[in-house]
């Protein structure tokens, strides 16, 4: 457990120091809300678009670059577990986007007047769900691109497509219909949506079911297909 | 008592044959040193050692346990540092030892390994900042910080100036006298003449001679180290 500990705070300081993901889980919303005028039906779409921003943009090049540094084989050296070491990742994420996503919230109900969220626990949870489902693809494509350009490449292309498609930077309503269809099989639908049930204080257990179904089937197929060199 | 019994390993990638037949043990406080050309199978063997690698074939024995199949808990007992690693860019000096010092069951003070080995001074540094020999200091620190009982150091001094050089010879002569088993691969011969107690020399994947610098020289007939493998490695090929 120490060592965890000590791993998972370490990986959150690295991420805290790295520009890019703090601009993009934590300033970049708020400026898209501020656009918004603080309309708070917005902010349930950006809470999945700052885990997706975390677990398919920063994440796959995260790993991939560890692994091409020898991180990961020198970490093998040590009594940690590769195991520890990824959950000290998501941990990690989760944390990250958890700070963007409180601060988002936050500014949402006190400084632009919206209501807050109906059910907080379900918002949680579906936040949550919401990260380890984005991590966990993210760990897909870690384990199927083996260089760092390639794996950073391909998570920003299947990234930014989806926060677009899913509903999570604009609402699917202004999309066109065939775009619609698309978004409809995207991972990141189901998490826009249970988000958005939750804000609005309607449980609706669905989606949350299918996001479970997710984070298990990437995780074994990311499982099977890693490599740790 | 034999810290480190390796026995017949042989490991290959692909079809390239990286180790071949290697035999050799390492008594517990002894150093041993392992020289030998590029490509010889110095890296592949140390690899095998501390349970990164598999052996195709043979046996390995470091602290009774077989490397392969009790890596984790063998890890705590374990200092290394290897040829081609490195560290996450942004992680500092000071967080990188207190971290990895919190991965073993029974550390050494992380302060005190920083203070030891010099860090102190770039204890605020990231590790992408810190240059070729800093780096290669604070991998050594590293492979110490969990207080191992056996400690592997694979190319212990590239990298280093003169100076960084002497001192990490006069600490692993420290570790020697806590009575610290240590396996240290190098090409220097400076270097294993000043700290091993015997050396094997590595040659195409098999070992061609083992003994002290002493016993390697007589038996070549020669009046140095260097030549003694030179003329080891010669009749070897
Ligand atoms: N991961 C790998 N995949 C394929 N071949 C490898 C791999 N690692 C080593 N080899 C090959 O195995 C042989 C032994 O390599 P090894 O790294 O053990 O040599 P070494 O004695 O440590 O050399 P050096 O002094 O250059 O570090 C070489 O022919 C090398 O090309
Ligand atoms: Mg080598």
């Amino acid at each position: 457990m120490r060592a965890f500990t000590a791993l998972a705070a370490a990986e959150l300081r690295l991420l805290a120091r790295d520009p890019a993901s703090l601009f993009f889980m934590v300033a970049f919303p708020l400026m898209l809300l501020v656009l918004k005028r603080g309309d708070s039906g917005a902010v349930p779409g950006y809470l999945a678009m700052i885990a997706a921003i975390g677990g398919m943009g920063a994440l796959p090049g995260l790993l991939a670059s560890y692994r091409e540094r020898k991180v990961l084989k020198r970490l093998a050296t040590t009594p940690i577990s590769p195991v520890l070491l990824l959950g000290a990742q998501l941990v990690a994420q989760i944390a990250a986007g958890l700070a963007g996503s409180v601060l988002l919230v936050v500014v949402t109900i006190t400084v632009f007047g919206a209501e807050p969220p109906g059910n907080v626990v379900l918002l949680a949870a579906a936040f949550l769900l919401c990260s380890v489902m984005v991590c966990a693809l993210g760990f897909v494509i870690a384990a199927v691109v083996r260089n760092t350009r390639g794996a950073s490449l391909i998570g920003m292309l299947v990234m930014f497509p989806m926060i677009f498609l899913s509903g999570a930077a604009v609402p699917r309503k202004a999309l066109p219909g065939s775009l619609r269809q698309i978004g409809d099989v995207l991972p990141l639908t189901p998490a826009v949506e249970a988000l958005g049930n939750a804000w609005s204080g309607t449980a609706a257990v669905f989606p949350l079911l299918i996001l479970a179904g997710i984070i298990v089937a990437a995780t074994a197929a990311g499982a099977a297909l890693f490599r740790w060199e | 008592m034999e810290a480190i019994e390796v026995t017949d390993l042989r490991k290959s990638y692909g079809d390239t044959l990286a180790v071949d037949g290697v035999t050799f043990t390492v008594r517990a406080g002894e150093t041993f040193g392992i020289i030998g050309h590029n490509g010889a199978g110095k890296t592949t063997t140390v690899e095998c050692l501390i349970g990164l690698r598999r052996a195709d074939a043979g046996s390995v024995r470091v602290l009774g346990e077989d490397p392969a199949r009790r890596r984790r808990a063998l890890a705590h007992r374990l200092g290394v540092q290897l040829q081609d690693s490195s560290l996450p860019e942004r992680i500092k000096v000071a967080e990188a030892l207190r971290m990895f010092g919190a991965f073993y069951s029974d550390a050494a003070d992380w302060r005190r390994v920083m203070e030891r080995w010099g860090l102190r001074p770039l204890a605020r540094k990231a590790f992408g900042d810190l240059s070729g020999g800093q780096k290669q200091r604070l991998m050594l620190a590293l492979a110490l910080v969990g207080d191992p009982e056996v400690v592997v150091l694979d190319e212990l001094t590239t990298g280093l100036d003169p100076i960084a050089r002497r001192e990490t010879w006069r600490l692993i002569g420290d570790l020697k006298a806590a009575g610290t088993t240590v396996v240290l691969v190098s090409h220097y011969f400076d270097e294993i003449e000043a700290l091993c107690d015997r050396v094997a020399v590595l040659a195409r994947g098999r070992v061609v001679a083992t003994g002290t610098a002493g016993e390697l020289v007589a038996r070549t007939g020669t009046a140095s180290l260097e030549e003694a493998y030179l003329a080891l490695e010669g009749a070897d090929r």
